[in-house]
């Protein structure tokens, strides 16, 4: 053609060799993507070893050994017995099967062929899996969006991005690891039945749905993105046959199989946060009914009556939503969920959620950590899903503004906005690329304007898809030797647009390079340095440089797992329960589940009384040994002191005539443990515990608390009603057996002032002798 | 001698004059102090002891501030309204559970001895004293005062809430009907349905959308919940507008975190959508060349102010 | 909004008009599915009613009824929608054999949870 070009491009290439290369390019792509997923997330395996992190994965460990054990019944009726003694935990009820079944599964498949894999390997190894499939995922979602070429580079930046990679590393054996693939390809699955207005998509969304939410707590955001998508195409006047067939067959089929999971239970037709699929659901029908009987009548009067009669009836729905709520057969918004929209709930009303470091509020370094330039190129993709504005663009759109939303109030939503940041960025950039990348020049300035009507190329390293159904992508006419240009925007004007010039296209491309290696160089410096640790095992540096590993906490489980009697209770704070249980095999009192506020305030209440108070609850409890976490000889910040104050905010919320804030705080309102720290905050259990001949370590210097900054008095706490049982290397886990009651009947204080040397003080005086005279 | 100790007798009158006054007089007179004061007593230092004396059947949740301008206690004057309309709202109880509970305010200018007896430091702060005796002394026997915190902030409702736990019967405080709030709610929603005609073609243009979901995102994604939440300053001191720390930033940085974010947003859209539409071969490549390097300086400013946050971060590209 | 009693007769015009364009309008397979989609209604609307005047245990089973109506319905006015051929330029990767396809398909999936939420 009369096109010129800014470089050489291939002639006499046939378009189905162009078609085959794409593809197998586009295969090799992705395989590299899932290879670079996998490799970045097992830094901690290497470093380390392999071993489940943090402390919910413990349990869900725990869980799946008992799946693979027992089999798949004991696991569904499974009662626990040893977790919140005495009360016990009915696990099968109360949890999401979604990840122990997949492990399950895998474990038994790989059984069957006969590669026995140990149960521990498949937990650690699931993450790094599942990122490999959750890449593929963003990559079909985004090729509906734009086309292949974005959808390729979107599945690269979620393959490496830290903000997911902090959540799915090798090791990390949580819910989240599997739920942000499932989340993508539900979302893929209801965008393809939207745009084909097919029931099979429609079912196989629903089949994804009920996997996501026996899979994880956050299939809610599903629930309620999607009637927000359909209700918004439904205000733009955008609906459409397509759309009813779409959303019916989702939520009829989804809905009734997210009963089948008993922790969701009846909670679809009796919660506020499932009301708005319902609403949507019932507006729907409304809609599709008035727009049939609009198809055989003609007469203007009927249709403004009936347009009349679905708003009516819209709102009559709602009303009866909003009165239902009232009455209390549907319940209101949960306090998780609440907690989201205003803010200040949780800190007032459910102290336990506002005290998890992950349900802070996000400062914009986190951000950038977690997604580097993505976050500045994720409003470039949201301008151009504008320009475009297909139906799917408003799902984007909807989706990026939720998710920052809830990302800015609360860390761990991060997850659910880099999956949007990924795709709008990807879009943005893949749109730059195929700007800058088109080999083709525009016409200068001073030449004619020429209407183009049909001129398309593919570019050899870019795939495109026809932007329009009508352009065929047969073999163009025998005639031309170049294949065809596409048309940047449905409508062309007159004038050509394109980059004159190769210096132009040069420098775009190098910046775009260049700026892409600078992420691959963050993510990997991220992911090895701040998202790789196990939080178990703790490393630092030696003055030498050498690797220095802390491995106090393995080694305190594992003596009360060796030294202690099988069915011996343990006390500790509730974020050490489930690896108490995972490692050490002991009956907790409370652990992560947080389900019983009052046990924890119990324990809470327990650790901040003196030891006369807090005894007889803990023989009440059965208590054998109660574990401290304590962090001032090494400088370990996570540890209980700094974690005290909401122990006391947890007990006094049951107990506020006996344990008051105020009273552990000095004078002036500081949070000491030095000499000025008052008597309530001296006499407390925590405190006696973590600081119990702390002071002999310094040999008449002044001790000194490395996390708080401030230097303890030399004369130490004394205990009477415990007994240190095992201190670690570190010092960081202090383990303090409980004494029995004393077999003479004394209380334990007297009976070691006693031991001491110290006699009782008679309350009555000796009765003097009178001589017998 | 037998008369003196006889006219002695005529000086007992006088000392019952002088003696104690029994716990049921005392409480006349403070009943009668906090309705001369809508239900809160004004106490000194002899009015203090008499309402904290520990034969006391009732209890009293006293405020210690120190409302003088001099004292400069902008917590004070924050927090006494809302005590004065709890103390208000008790005072609409009736008469038999209100009189055995009191709320009163010590002013530090007008009992000084008493801040000095109790050592305190910092106002205001409010101590609920309990029954010391009679029907409502507390079963474990501690009459000592417990304090309030103020951890829910000044409101009055909380501060009802709270006391509520102390007194015979829950304190009937209604928040007031926030007029202004509604009102305006009210006159916004008026004014939006009679500016239809003007405002609906806006609302349907899609770029005033796009506008409003780009701002609000990146409003969003350089943490303004954060500052909303934790209530950080515009600046910290000293003109210094960087918060120290990791997960910490101030007022400012918001802004300068979102305005740069934009900027690169848009360089890249000028790339993208703009610059193909330039007709002239040399001032597309002015242009081209003018936003790549806007990118680079940008992005460069953006990763030393992250340098600042993040100490250990290895990577930089210009500064 | 309500039409004055000097438009009721042209209201029940207007339906009988709707009934009548209606009839001549549809195809007798339209009509069949019609006349199943009927059927479900009533059979969800006795249902429903039952649940609410009678007794509502076994509460999973009557959602599990209910939703066997209510999914049997959308799936059939979903496969109604995308079998008219007035709909033709809307369902343009969905042929009616494939849309019957989908609709079996659907129906198999919804069945299988009915049955075992029936308990």
């Amino acid at each position: 053609m009369t096109a010129t070009t800014a470089y050489q491009v291939p002639a006499n290439l046939s378009p189905t060799t162009v078609a085959n290369t794409s593809s197998l390019l586009r295969i090799v792509a992705l395989a590299l993507i899932s290879g670079a997923a996998i490799a970045s997330r097992l830094f901690a395996v290497i470093n380390f070893e392999s071993i489940i992190h943090e402390f919910d994965p413990w349990f869900n460990y725990r869980a799946t050994k008992v799946l693979a054990s027992e089999g798949f019944y004991a696991f569904w009726n499974w009662f626990d017995p040893t977790a919140w003694y005495p009360l016990g935990r009915v696990v099968g009820g109360t949890i999401y099967p979604g990840l122990m079944a997949t492990s399950g599964v895998i474990y038994s498949a790989l059984r069957a062929v006969h590669l026995p894999v140990d149960i521990r390997n498949i937990c650690v190894l699931l993450a790094p899996g599942f990122s490999a499939l959750t890449a593929w995922a963003t990559y079909m979602f985004t090729k509906e969006m734009k086309d292949e070429s974005a959808g390729l580079l979107a599945a690269a930046f979620i393959g490496i991005v830290p903000g997911y990679i902090s959540r799915s590393v090798a090791g990390s054996y949580d819910n989240e690891a599997i739920a942000i693939f499932l989340l993508m390809f539900t979302f893929f699955a209801w965008i393809k039945a939207m745009k084909t207005g097919s029931a099979f998509f429609g079912t196989i969304a629903a089949l994804f749905y009920f996997y996501m939410v026996a899979a994880w707590g956050g299939y809610a955001f599903i629930t309620n993105m999607i009637p927000l998508h359909a209700l918004a195409l439904i205000l733009m006047g955008r609906y459409s046959s397509r759309l009813y067939v779409g959303y019916s067959s989702w939520y009829a089929v989804g809905t009734l199989a997210s009963m089948q999971v008993p922790f969701v239970g009846f909670q679809p037709v009796r919660t506020s946060e499932h009301m708005a699929a319902l609403g949507v659901f019932g507006l729907l029908q409304i809609i599709a009914f008035a727009e049939l009987v609009r198809s055989h009548v003609s007469s203007k009067q009927f249709q403004t009556l009936l347009f009349a009669s679905v708003i009516g009836l819209g709102l009559l729905g709602t009303a009866a939503i909003v009165g239902l709520t009232y009455k209390g057969w549907i319940a209101p918004w949960t306090g998780r969920f609440y907690s989201l929209w205003d803010t200040g709930y949780a800190k007032k009303y459910i102290p336990i959620i506002a005290s998890v470091s992950e349900h802070q509020p996000t400062a914009w370094p986190s951000f950038f950590m977690d997604l580097q330039f993505l976050i500045f190129l994720f409003p470039a993709g949201v301008i151009l899903c504008f320009k475009q504005l297909r139906d799917e663009h408003v799902f984007v759109i909807i989706y990026a503004i939720v998710a920052s939303y809830f990302a800015g109030v609360m860390v761990r939503l991060m997850l659910t906005l880099t999956p949007v940041v990924c795709v709008t960025a990807a879009i943005a950039f893949s749109t730059l690329l195929d700007t800058y990348l088109n080999p083709e020049e525009p016409e200068a300035i001073d030449e004619a304007p020429k209407p183009e009507a049909s001129t398309s190329a593919v570019a050899p390293d870019t795939s495109s898809a026809p932007t329009k159904k009508q352009k065929k992508a047969a073999p163009p006419p025998a005639g031309s030797t170049l294949a065809e240009l596409v048309t940047k925007a449905p409508g062309t004007s007159k004038r050509k647009t394109g980059v004159f010039g190769l210096d132009t296209r040069l420098l775009v491309v190098a910046n775009a390079i260049g700026m892409l290696v600078f992420f691959v160089w963050h993510c990997t410096w991220v992911t090895s340095n701040a998202y790789s640790s196990p939080s178990v095992v703790l490393a630092s540096s030696n003055p030498d440089g050498s690797q220095h590993i802390i491995d106090d906490f393995r080694e305190a489980y594992y003596w009360l797992r060796q030294n202690t009697a099988e069915d011996a209770v343990v006390m500790s704070w509730w974020d050490y329960g489930y690896q108490i249980a995972g490692m050490a095999d002991r009956p907790t009192l409370v652990d992560n589940n947080t389900w019983n506020n009052t046990h924890i305030a119990t324990v809470g209440k327990a650790m901040s009384s003196s030891e006369e108070v807090a005894y007889p609850i803990l023989r009440k409890h059965d208590v054998d040994y109660v574990l401290v976490i304590f962090g001032g000889l090494i400088g370990y910040s996570g540890d209980d002191i700094n974690k005290f104050l909401w122990m006391v905010r947890i007990a006094q919320g049951v107990w506020p005539d006996e344990i008051q804030e105020p009273n552990y705080f000095t004078r002036t309102g500081e949070y000491r443990v030095d000499d000025q720290a008052p008597q309530t905050m001296k006499d407390s259990l925590m405190y006696k515990m973590s600081y119990y001949r702390f002071a002999e370590l310094f040999g008449g210097n002044q001790p000194t608390d490395r996390v708080r900054g401030q230097q303890v008095p030399k004369t130490g706490p004394t205990l009477d009603y415990l007994d240190e049982a095992f201190t670690s290397e570190n010092w960081i886990v202090r383990i303090y057996q409980v004494k029995k009651e004393d077999p003479l009947g004394r209380d334990l204080k007297t009976a070691n002032a006693f031991e001491q040397g110290k006699k009782r003080k008679r309350t009555k005086p000796s009765p003097r002798r009178k001589a017998i005279a | 001698m037998l008369l003196l100790h006889f006219l002695a007798l005529f000086a007992l009158p006088l000392c019952l004059a002088a003696v104690p006054k029994d716990a049921q007089s005392i409480q006349e007179e403070l009943v009668k102090l906090a309705r001369a004061n809508n239900g809160v007593i004004k106490l000194d230092d002899r009015t203090y002891d008499m309402l904290t004396s520990p034969k006391r059947t009732w209890s009293a949740a006293v405020q210690l501030t120190a409302l003088d301008p001099r004292r400069r206690c902008a917590p004070c004057k924050d927090f006494d309204p809302s005590f004065k309309e709890v103390g208000r709202a008790w005072s609409g109880v009736a008469a038999e559970q209100r009189d055995s509970h009191f709320f009163a305010t010590l002013d530090f200018d007008h009992a000084m001895t008493v801040f000095q007896k109790l050592g305190i430091q910092s106002a205001p702060i409010v101590h609920v004293y309990p029954a010391a005796d009679g029907p409502r002394k507390p079963a474990n026997g501690r009459t000592a005062p417990s304090t309030y915190d103020f951890s829910f902030g000044f409101e009055a409702g909380p501060l009802a809430e709270q006391l509520s736990h102390h007194t015979p019967v829950p304190i009937p405080y209604k928040a007031p009907f926030n007029w202004s709030r509604w009102g305006g709610i009210a006159a916004s929603g008026v004014i939006l349905i009679a500016a239809l005609r003007f405002v609906g073609p806006i609302l349907q243009w899609k770029w005033t959308w796009a506008l409003g979901t780009v701002l609000t995102s990146l409003v969003m994604t350089s943490g303004y919940m954060f500052t909303r939440i934790r209530g950080a300053p515009w600046t910290g001191g000293n003109g210094q507008w960087i918060a120290p720390g990791y997960q910490n930033q101030f007022g400012q940085e918001t802004q300068v975190v979102a305005m740069i974010y934009g900027l690169l947003a848009s360089a890249f859209l000028m790339l993208t959508v703009v610059t193909p539409y330039t007709s002239s071969p040399s001032r597309q490549k002015a242009q081209v060349y003018l936003w790549s390097i806007v990118i680079f300086i940008m992005y460069s400013v953006l990763l030393s102010l992250f340098r600042v946050k993040n100490k250990g971060y290895p990577f930089k590209l210009l500064l | 909004m309500a039409p004055s009693k000097t438009s009721q007769p042209t209201q029940s015009n207007a339906v009988l008009s709707l009934w009548k364009a209606y009839n001549e309008n549809t195809s007798t397979r339209l009509k069949s599915v019609d006349a199943f989609l009927v059927f479900l209604m009533l059979s969800g609307i006795a249902q429903f009613l039952y649940c609410i005047l009678v007794t509502n245990y076994p509460f999973n089973a009557f959602l599990a009824g209910f939703a066997s109506c209510v999914g049997q319905f959308v799936l059939t006015a979903s496969l109604r929608a995308q079998v008219n051929p007035q709909n033709r330029s809307e369902f343009k990767e969905v042929s009616p054999e494939r849309a019957f396809a989908d609709f079996a398909l659907g129906s198999i999936v919804l069945h299988f949870f009915v049955y075992n939420f029936l308990g």
